[in-house]
């Protein structure tokens, strides 16, 4: 299945919505673009995890923050994945699949793109990535617009998961600037927020 | 053809389980809240023993579909308080070398990595010499603390220096690779 872009919604206002829904739960958020608009959009924030690299392993890390005791005070645990960073773990959607964890949600902002390196081409739009998630044991939700996203936001903080939403996005970047701390400080800062340091 | 160790009257399968003895009673002694894993076949009984243990509910345990996952999955129980090991074969290792140097490592989140060694004497795949002989200086080069367990090391060490690892780990707040050779 073909999944055509749409140009809607853009990173930068899908990012804000997500951050409006969820102001205190643990949330990861992929490298790159995804890290630095994020900052745009909030600023620092201490529920944030900036994963400045490793490119695939959000869902990974998400899904660890969702099993481990300091996350039992939140109600849910985001991870915010690009598709092009989702295919590239694309195997952790099997793990999560059988272990589902029913507090995570993984949102998947989805431009068909490799943002960071110049907008190379991902195989997502050749993908249905949902029916996929479906097959891993997630509730999904495919969203095009803000309205949608809201509306599924809410959905996937009351109904138990693990849930998936495929977000698509339109190509555009926003110009942000690097962000280059110590990666001990985010670590610490996060683990301080969970309640583990 | 029975292997040249039998035929000298060495008792390879005692020698090898008591290993694999050691490394069962380390992980009892260390409760780890979570186990993540690959199968090794040198690793069986001790993988059995971590699904054993599992379903006796004494930690979680879960089989990992690569070892860069595990390094994802080990990072953010880690920074949610959890106490996770992981337990894989060297002939992957290549596959979590990204995630441990861009997330485990300078994030400084301690985990330990029970690592079968594979390849050199006694092993019986042709095809897994090639990197397994060279995994420790391959981790070395990549700056990773690795501590290994070979027929060197007497087995009455051999649980009291997994747990040395597990807690030179905790304290150097990295992650800690242990080869451990299961082979005889």
């Amino acid at each position: 299945m073909t999944t055509p872009l749409s140009h809607d919604l853009t990173r930068l206002e899908a990012l804000a919505a997500i951050a409006r829904a969820f102001p205190t739960e643990p949330l990861v958020v992929a490298l790159g673009t995804m890290v630095r608009e994020m900052l745009l959009v909030t600023g620092r924030q201490p529920n944030h995890l900036y994963v400045l690299d490793a490119m695939g392993l959000v869902p990974a890390i998400a899904l660890g923050v969702a099993l481990s005791p300091n996350a039992r005070t939140h109600e849910r645990v985001v991870g915010v994945e690009g598709d092009g960073g989702l295919l590239m773990g694309f195997s952790t959607l099997a793990t999560i699949g059988s272990m589902r964890p029913e507090n995570l949600i993984l949102i998947v902002l989805d431009n068909g793109q490799y943002a960071a390196t110049g907008g190379q081409r991902t195989a997502a739009s050749s993908l249905d990535l949902t029916a996929i998630a479906r097959g891993c044991n997630f509730s999904t939700t495919d969203i095009r617009t803000a309205a949608g996203l809201s509306v599924a936001m809410s959905e996937a903080k009351v109904r138990p998961g693990p849930w998936l939403l495929r977000v698509m996005i339109s190509p555009q970047n926003q110009p942000a600037p690097y962000f280059l701390p110590d990666p001990v400080e985010l670590a610490l800062d996060f683990k301080r927020y969970l309640g583990g340091a | 053809m029975p292997p040249l160790t039998s035929a000298l009257g060495v008792d390879s399968r005692a020698v090898v389980a008591a290993r694999c003895d050691a490394v069962n009673q380390a992980i009892e002694h260390l409760a780890p809240t979570h186990v993540l894993w690959i199968p090794s076949s040198t690793l069986k009984s001790v993988i059995d023993m971590i699904e054993t243990r599992a379903r006796e509910g004494a930690w979680v345990s879960a089989p990992l579909t690569r070892e860069e996952e595990g390094i994802g999955i080990a990072g953010g129980l880690v920074l949610g308080g959890a106490r996770p090991l992981l337990v894989v074969q060297d002939n992957g290792i290549g596959n979590a070398l990204t995630a441990l140097t861009t997330f485990a490592q300078p994030y400084h989140l301690p985990m330990l990595l029970i690592v079968s060694q594979r390849g050199g004497l006694n092993e019986y795949n042709s095809m897994i010499h090639t990197l397994c002989e060279r995994v420790d200086d391959i981790l070395d080069a990549a700056d990773l603390r690795t501590f290994v367990l070979d027929e060197r090391v007497p087995i009455d060490r051999w649980a009291t220096s997994i747990v040395g690892a597990w807690e030179h780990a905790e304290m150097t707040h990295r992650p800690v690779i242990l080869l451990v050779n299961l082979l005889y």
